[in-house]
């Protein structure tokens, strides 16, 4: 019955899952080592381009561009993937049970992304002078909130991750022997799987799902303000926040897209991560990318007719003067190629196509960042009233380049070691429908039949 | 008089259920049986009692407090120094909106881990009586009562089917 549908998976008993997955969480092949090893020294790489970066100083912030870019950059990708995981939980889709734990892992990565967001807020300048959604709040007001932000988003997304992982390390405890079983027994925390745990847990990762949704948003909209509509003179746009946080929506899921067909493709999980999750993910992604359009869309018409010389200057720095080339690259990547290949049901229905969709929007994604915070970071006089002359396109130097590189090794990097700390499959959810889901023969067809107990 | 738990080791969730009514028909109370499983039965599949819990009022008392702090620090710095700026009022809700929505989620977040933890009466230093085939599909009854009444669930826990009984302390 194997059709891509995790069929194979679901046709072992419980006990086989478990047993499978866990083989695989305690292996450590030889290309997993690999892999460590060379986001190791790429990681390292990034360090040694820090430490260029920090001889420059603080004093300008233009240099520092492409350093907030890629931080932003995994704050709209990887900290926004347990959406994934969230969004399907709270509308009870069945499909996600094999990747919400993958999705939920992202939360490791927002704790890596933490410490690389604490410079730039010795590049945030104070509000005095300048207009920001701080309105006349201390001036040092968007340093202590985005920071408690930051904080409370990687506190709510691992609380998740652990809260949801306790009995698959009970599971790993009572399969393991040695240290091993000391660390799992500790992250366990004393788990058997009585009926008032299991009805807990079942709650509580919904109140924490929910608030980890709300509170995404609003890092984006504090993020976005602060960071980008703060450093422009004039730019008035309340459109724009609301942008960031739907690209984070859209990037989550072209971040889960990959993630999974490496899963599947190279980690020995295609038994579980098959057709189903692709085909329901696509579906999301073209919806996102045509919302990603609309939004661009309703932003850059106001400006564009209004034409008030601070609305032209704006349009000129993000879109039509320094950085047109990357507008133009990232416009093609989020909405053309998801468009005009998710539209047909072939490419939404297969798992490839999903895939290179989502790499198209993750690539996409990272040259809009390059493009709103390198060009933000550019402006030199933050309290002027308005945009008056448009700063020239900056472009990375080689401290830059291992800055991004050992920045996105690094989240490759805790991601990788994460695994070997969580089942990346999550156990409990998978052997929970196992419980509830039947094959029946339906006239001359075979059905699933799913019990709906709540 | 001392009190000691039992543990029956079942291998599918019908028996499990049988045991359950034996044990209750036996005179068994709800609060002194448990059930412990590998995987999330639905609620009542052994009859088990629904268990209750204030899962629900930790986000919002945490809501609550953290809204009440953040309307304390903006609405009192406003009032301690009143400045009126552009002729809005001194105390502008736009201007407080973001701290008291950033206050109430931090509030309800904190209590929210904070509540998963208590209610979950984690973490335990000692696991107690448990079976390591639990996670391997194996479905326990635990049984705490008093000495005598313990001999006595032993008995209807093998006559109900189970394989294996272990005790505890």
């Amino acid at each position: 019955m194997h059709n891509g549908h995790n069929g194979e998976a679901l046709a072992a008993s419980p006990e086989e899952v478990t047993q499978d997955i866990l083989r695989k969480h305690r292996e450590f092949t030889p290309r997993f080592k690999a892999l460590v090893a060379v986001l190791a020294v790429l990681f390292l790489l990034g360090v040694v381009g820090f430490i260029i970066r920090l001889q420059d100083g603080f004093e300008h912030r233009v240099k520092w561009g492409y350093y907030a870019a890629v931080v932003v950059y995994l704050l709209t990708t990887a900290q926004a993937a347990p959406m994934v995981a969230i969004a399907p939980r709270l509308a009870k889709a069945n499909w996600r049970r094999p990747v919400s734990r993958a999705a939920e892992m992202f939360g490791v990565v927002g704790l890596f992304n933490l410490l690389l967001f604490i410079p730039l807020l010795f590049l945030l300048p104070s509000t005095e002078g300048r207009r920001t959604i701080w309105f006349d709040g201390p001036s040092m007001s968007p340093h202590i909130w985005d920071t408690l932000a930051m904080v409370f988003l990687v506190l709510c997304g691992l609380a998740m991750l652990w809260a949801g992982s306790l009995p698959d390390m009970a599971a790993a405890r009572d399969h393991s022997s040695g240290r091993r079983q000391g660390l799992f027994a500790k992250l366990a925390m004393g788990w058997r799987g009585t009926d008032l745990q299991w009805f807990l847990i079942r709650h509580r990762i919904g109140a924490l799902a929910s608030l980890y949704f709300m509170f995404l948003v609003f890092t984006h909209f504090l993020i976005a303000s602060d960071f980008v509509l703060g450093l422009v003179p004039g730019w008035k746009d309340s459109i724009f926040p609301a942008f960031q946080a739907l690209s984070a929506l859209q990037s989550s899921i072209a971040t889960m897209l990959v993630t999974m067909f490496v899963l599947r493709k190279w980690c020995g999980y295609e038994r579980y991560i098959g057709l189903e999750q692709f085909w329901a993910l696509s579906k999301l992604l073209l919806a996102t990318s045509l919302l990603w359009f609309y939004f661009w869309w309703s932003g850059f018409i106001i400006f564009w007719y209004g034409r008030q010389p601070v609305e032209q200057n704006v349009i000129s720095l993000i879109i039509s003067g320094p950085y047109l080339p990357i507008f133009f690259t990232t416009f093609i990547l989020n909405f053309i190629i998801p468009l005009v290949l998710l539209i047909w049901n072939a490419v939404r229905r297969s798992i490839l196509g999903p895939t290179v969709v989502g790499c198209s929007i993750l690539v996409g994604t990272f040259f809009d960042r390059i493009r709103l915070y390198v060009s933000a970071f550019s402006i030199e006089d933050v309290t002027a009233h308005a945009l008056t002359v448009v700063p020239p396109a900056h472009t990375p130097d080689i401290a830059d380049i291992l800055i991004i590189i050992g920045a996105l090794s690094g989240a490759g990097l805790s991601y990788a070691l994460a695994t070997k700390v969580f089942p990346v499959v999550n156990i409990w959810e998978i052997k929970e429908y196992m419980l509830l889901r039947v094959q029946a023969a339906f006239h001359r067809m075979e059905v699933t039949i799913l019990a709906k107990p709540e | 008089m001392a009190r000691r738990s039992i543990l029956g080791l079942f291998s599918d969730p019908d028996t499990t259920a049988n045991a359950m009514d034996a044990l209750r028909g036996a005179g068994y109370k709800d609060w002194e049986l448990d059930i412990l499983s590998g995987a999330p039965y639905p609620e009542g599949t052994f009859g088990e009692h629904m268990p209750s819990h204030h899962l629900f009022k930790f986000p919002l008392i945490g809501a609550a407090c953290g809204l009440a702090v953040a309307i304390l620090l903006t609405a009192g710095t406003q009032l301690a120094y009143p400045v009126v700026t552009g002729g809005k009022p001194i105390l502008a809700i736009p201007a407080m909106a973001i701290i008291c929505y950033e206050g109430t989620m931090l509030g309800a977040i904190l209590f929210t881990v904070f509540g998963i933890i208590f209610e979950s009466r984690l973490p335990r230093p000692r696991v107690g009586i448990y079976d390591k085939r639990i996670t391997e599909g194996y479905i326990g009854i635990v049984v705490t009562s008093d000495e005598t009444r313990v001999v006595q669930a032993e008995k209807t826990l093998k006559m109900a089917g189970a394989i294996e009984i272990k005790s505890g302390a």
